[in-house]
């Protein structure tokens, strides 16, 4: 990977190609003077800055002000309260076990949701065409319908009263579930939550994985099975490692959009989870929003941030490198 | 396109770092809402609740009316839903351009008065403010100034099945708690073969009934002492209040203990429960729904239970004082039309008005009248006269928003704590909410 | 290897779904045994969908009756004529074209600028610029809900349809900078260098070359974004007024206080999923391929 040299000496004009070396050295890029392409990116950096970068800065100095529903009506400057919201938020047991909550839903979450959107990908290549249509149909349907509206569908199909889930369980013999409420027990109401995610995040899995699988060169595989492989063996030995780069990228988005669960478990809990069901970017929304601690709010989407960069540094560098590369 | 300009000018003034700016509202004179004020050419700008749309739009449009002939200024109203409505409306408040009038829940007021979102008004320039129900105005006052004009009152009833009364053999309306409870076991022996019968239907986040429970034991939710606020639910009389609440429930009602009473009127409609404790106006919601639910003006279908509804006030359990109250916003700048036209609002030609459309209105001396000129809302009104009211805390809103007693609540009728380590656990958030700074 | 995936429409032509990649361990009955899960499959995921539509065809009645139906017996179209009559729901079916629209087209004019930038030429600070794009995708936009709000309230910018668009341009540029940053680098330099060779300009090769081979990764990463903004609810809820919301925050509107009325709701979530579908339709051959460059879910 070569590095500009120095751009200075290449500065023979903007717009003056570069055969000999281009073509020569296989350098991939053209090189001179910053201009142009800073010109290209000003009005992206402008709209980032303004629209994300301010608020982002005033969501920081927030954090160490304790702005309450006074100051905000009054617009006058809230106290300085330094470390204060951060002590509060990192000594209080109940962020921490929200945290944990976060942390274990998406770990469970993305491990079911990858490995059956992979499931689902390689039962793409082994059906009819009739059902494979069908499947890409029925994930497409799925893929289209918008969260708010996916999860209220699943409220409705779990609503104790009138819901359709109650009453086929119901009907399977010795079974009782009428009237049964989904969300008294949180295991139930997480694995209610966890099943509409999964449903709805395996389109994107299934079919961006079987778009993967289509550069698998048929040819290995078939020597793999003329040399008497397994299923599992071509799997792990070819498919997986091939797959790896693809995988590594969906389960990092995977991540990422588990990690930051909001509308789903909002829905479901009619706009008010309780505290089982209260997730990070949930308890922060109800900390500023329905308490008025917008200084708090504030603080615990800052502590997310950063624990996400954390988590993320990895998926970040990863893709670096690809934006680097070509 | 010149607007764009401006508007990119002015992001980059922000950008920039303006100080923040706003006007100190505390020394502003009380508005009047007396005399003779020229609105031409001016709108007013009023937010109400949705259910101002749905039941008595009527109403607001009569008395934005006579205002309009009175003052010469047009008045636009906006209705908005009680989901997430403070949310945008503290959004609002930290804007410049808020609406002039602001409809309110009475337990959401104290925290925007502590905050000084709304302004002081004159409460002699009202009628009937003498008389204005205590659970309402409380919610204005603050520091010897009044903050809010009521607006109007809801109280829960017992509504009850006439048609399974009879067949259980019990004659008329429980006149003690006792009878109540004997009544809810005879309902229940009748409809032994269903099981999906409950006598009583009692969503468990309903924390309005519940903490009636509690009153009536003698209990409370959160006291003041000196500064300080001290959550009272963990208090002997307050325990045992939650838990007759608790064994009634557990007993009679196969209401989903996760949910709150929003939709009790529709599932009680369904005619699986013999009684429930809800408004005035629940009962009609009961009996018939609206054929399209988005039309104000649908036609009504009735329902399996039409026809076959009765209210009682609940014996010996006092009602919570339900309702809302208009404000003037401190940051208006037309405060006294504003005024005004609130004055129209809550004259007695609009609280007839809400009467005839089920709600109780906004004065003791009015609510005899309401009980002799509309008998759906004689219980209610007869059960308005004997009312309980929540903490008159700054941060009383947060409490409910927060989820508090709702959580509670579950939580004690699952079992998945016992009465008293839920009142414990309530008690200490409150403590936390109230006492926050 | 993930560059190249997403640069796959631009650069060469799609391969045709093989249906022999997988022979692994094929016999009958493992075929058999495939397709009935696949179809098993298929049903699970589409009972969701057929429950809304059962639903929203139904009469209030019907919708909450305690024995469910499972084909409506007395089949209505009243729940969607009950949504169009709803207040606001025509305004903001409109509301939510016109701000999701202004926002695509406008991070797709503006991205690719950047893209272009990024894939085309090394300069000083663009690493910079690469991180930049990265990391505020990890940023949780409602936290800066507040910060945001009394920003465009300053400039008037609240309760307006402008306002929103920009916001929704905001959060979906990131993405598709980095899309369409993959296509980008999808096209071979040589086209370009021989093209400049031939005695083009730059802003011809920037016409004839680059512009229409991205177009297949404009339409895909346009789809992203499309749901992205059509989605949103939290932000146009706050900022604006239901004049001026879209049907996302309609729905969040529409359950009364007096009860949700699950049959319209039903139905106007239909009406709401409608856009994206067609969108679905118009793109399908470009899904799958412009999904894993971008780090945006729809």
């Amino acid at each position: 990977m070569s590095v500009v040299e120095t751009p200075a000496t290449r500065r023979t004009g903007g717009s003056t190609p570069h055969r000999a070396s281009g073509r020569a050295t296989r350098t991939r890029r053209r090189r001179q003077g910053s201009g142009l392409p800073w010109l290209l990116s000003v009005p992206t950096l402008l709209l980032l800055a303004g629209l994300l970068g301010y608020p982002l800065v005033r969501m920081v100095v927030l954090s160490f002000q304790n702005m309450r529903l006074r100051e905000l009506i009054s617009g006058r400057t809230p106290p300085w309260v330094g470390l204060d919201n951060y002590t509060r938020v990192l000594s209080d047991s109940v962020f921490w076990t929200v945290v944990g909550r976060t942390v274990a839903f998406t770990a469970v979450a993305v491990i079911i949701s990858v490995v059956i959107g992979l499931a689902i990908a390689l039962l793409m290549r082994r059906v009819a065409h009739g059902v494979r249509m069908l499947m890409i149909v029925a994930m497409m349907f799925v893929w289209a319908m918008p969260q708010l509206v996916a999860a209220q569908a699943f409220r409705w199909i779990t609503d104790s009263d009138f819901g359709v889930l109650n009453y086929l369980l119901d009907m399977l013999p010795g079974v009782h579930y009428q009237n049964h409420s989904w969300f008294v027990n949180p295991w139930q109401g997480w694995s209610v939550i966890t099943t509409l995610v999964v449903w709805a995040g395996i389109p994107f899995l299934a079919i961006t994985l079987n778009a993967g699988l289509t550069q698998v060169p048929k040819e290995l595989i078939e020597a793999a099975t003329v040399d008497g492989a397994t299923f599992w063996q071509a799997l792990r030995n070819i498919i997986l490692p091939i797959l790896k780069p693809l995988l590594t990228i969906v389960t990092t988005l995977s991540v990422i959009w588990d990690f930051g669960l909001f509308t789903q478990n909002w829905a479901l809990r009619d706009g008010h989870p309780e505290p089982e069901y209260q997730t990070l970017a949930t308890y922060s929304y109800t900390q500023a929003f329905g308490q008025s601690r917008y200084s708090l709010g504030s603080a615990i989407s800052v502590i997310t941030v950063l624990l996400m960069l954390g988590v993320m540094a990895f998926y970040i560098r990863q893709m670096f490198k690809i934006g680097e590369v070509d | 396109m010149k607007r764009k300009i401006v508007a990119a000018a002015a992001i980059a003034a922000t950008l920039l770092g303006a100080a923040a700016c706003g006007s100190k509202t505390d020394n502003s004179p009380t508005t009047s809402a007396s005399g003779a004020v020229d609105g031409k050419g001016k709108t007013l700008k009023v937010w109400l609740m949705i259910d101002a749309q749905s039941g008595w739009k009527g109403v607001v449009d009569d008395a934005s009316q006579r205002f309009t002939a009175a003052t010469g200024a047009q008045v636009n109203v906006e209705y908005q839903e009680w989901a997430n409505h403070l949310t945008k409306l503290d959004a609002t408040l930290a804007g410049n351009d808020v609406p002039d009038v602001i409809e309110l829940g009475n337990t959401e007021f104290p925290k925007y008065v502590f905050s000084q979102a709304f302004a002081a008004i004159n409460p002699a320039d009202y009628e009937n403010s003498g008389t204005w129900l205590q659970g309402l105005k409380g919610a204005c006052d603050f520091e010897g100034k009044t903050y809010c004009v009521p607006y109007y009152a809801g109280a829960r009833v017992l509504i009850y099945r006439t048609d399974l009364f009879k067949k259980a053999g019990i004659a008329a309306a429980p006149k003690t708690y006792d009878e109540f409870l004997s009544d809810a076991d005879k309902l229940q022996a009748t409809q032994k073969s269903d099981a999906k019968f409950g006598a009583v239907y009692m969503p468990g986040q309903y924390w309005y009934a519940a903490m009636s429970w509690v009153k009536a034991s003698g209990g409370d939710i959160a006291k003041q002492d000196g500064q300080k606020w001290v959550g009272q639910l963990s208090q002997p009389s307050s325990v045992a209040g939650l838990q007759k609440w608790v064994d009634m429930a557990k007993k009679y009602s196969k209401a989903d203990p996760t949910k709150n009473e929003n939709d009790q009127a529709g599932i009680f409609a369904q005619g699986e429960a013999g009684m429930f404790y809800g408004n005035a106006w629940e009962q009609g919601a009961a009996e018939q729904v609206k054929k399209d639910p988005n039309d104000p003006n649908s036609k009504l279908v009735d329902t399996k239970v039409k026809g076959k509804l009765a209210a009682a006030p609940m014996p010996e359990i006092p009602s919570f004082l339900g309702g809302s109250n208009l404000g003037v916003t401190a940051k208006s700048q037309n405060k006294q039309l504003a005024a005004q036209w609130i004055k129209y609002f809550t004259d007695s030609t609009s609280m007839a008005g809400l009467v005839k459309a089920n709600a109780l209105p906004n004065s003791t001396a009015l609510l005899d009248k309401a009980a002799a000129d509309n008998p759906t809302i004689a219980p209610a009104a007869l059960a308005a006269k004997s009312t309980w009211f929540t903490p008159n805390a700054e941060k009383w809103a947060d409490v409910e928003k927060g989820n508090i007693l709702q959580t509670m609540l579950s939580d004690i009728l699952t079992g998945k704590k016992s009465v008293a380590d839920g009142a414990k656990w309530a008690d200490d958030q409150i403590n936390t909410t109230l006492n926050d700074n | 290897m993930v560059a190249t995936t997403a640069a796959a429409p631009a650069a060469r032509p799609r391969r045709r779904v093989d249906d022999g990649v997988m022979t692994v361990g094929r016999s009958r009955a493992g075929t058999i045994a495939a397709n009935t899960i696949g179809v098993i499959f298929s049903l699970f995921m589409l009972f969701p969908v057929y429950w809304v539509l059962n639903t929203a065809f139904k009469p209030p009645t019907e919708v909450l009756a305690l024995t469910p139906t499972f084909v409506p017996t007395h089949p209505t179209f009243d729940n969607f004529l009950s949504a169009f009559k709803a207040q606001y729901f025509l305004q903001d079916m409109l509301n939510g074209l016109v701000v999701t629209l202004m926002a695509v087209a406008g991070a797709l004019v503006v991205g690719f600028l950047a893209a272009l930038a990024i894939a085309r030429f090394k300069f000083f600070g663009r690493k910079g610029i690469i991180l930049v794009i990265l990391a505020v995708q990890l940023v949780p936009f409602i936290a800066l809900l507040i910060p945001l709000f009394l920003m465009l309230q300053r400039v008037s910018l609240t309760d307006s349809l402008i306002g929103v668009s920009i916001t929704y341009l905001v959060l979906i540029l990131p993405y598709t900078v980095w899309t369409l940053r993959g296509f980008i680098s999808g096209i071979p330099r040589e086209l370009d260098e021989a093209a400049l060779i031939d005695g083009c300009t730059r802003g011809q090769v920037f016409w004839r070359i680059i512009l229409p081979l991205t177009g297949p990764g404009l339409v895909a990463t346009s789809v992203y974004g499309f749901i992205q903004a059509w989605n949103e609810f939290i932000i146009i809820n706050t900022l604006n007024s239901p004049a001026k919301q879209n049907l996302m925050a309609w729905l969040l509107q529409n359950q009364t206080t007096r009860g949700t009325a699950w049959g319209p709701l039903m139905a106007g979530a239909i009406i709401t999923s409608i856009p994206v579908v067609v969108f679905f339709l118009i793109i399908q051959r470009n899904i799958a391929t412009g999904l894993t460059a971008g780090a945006v879910k729809g």
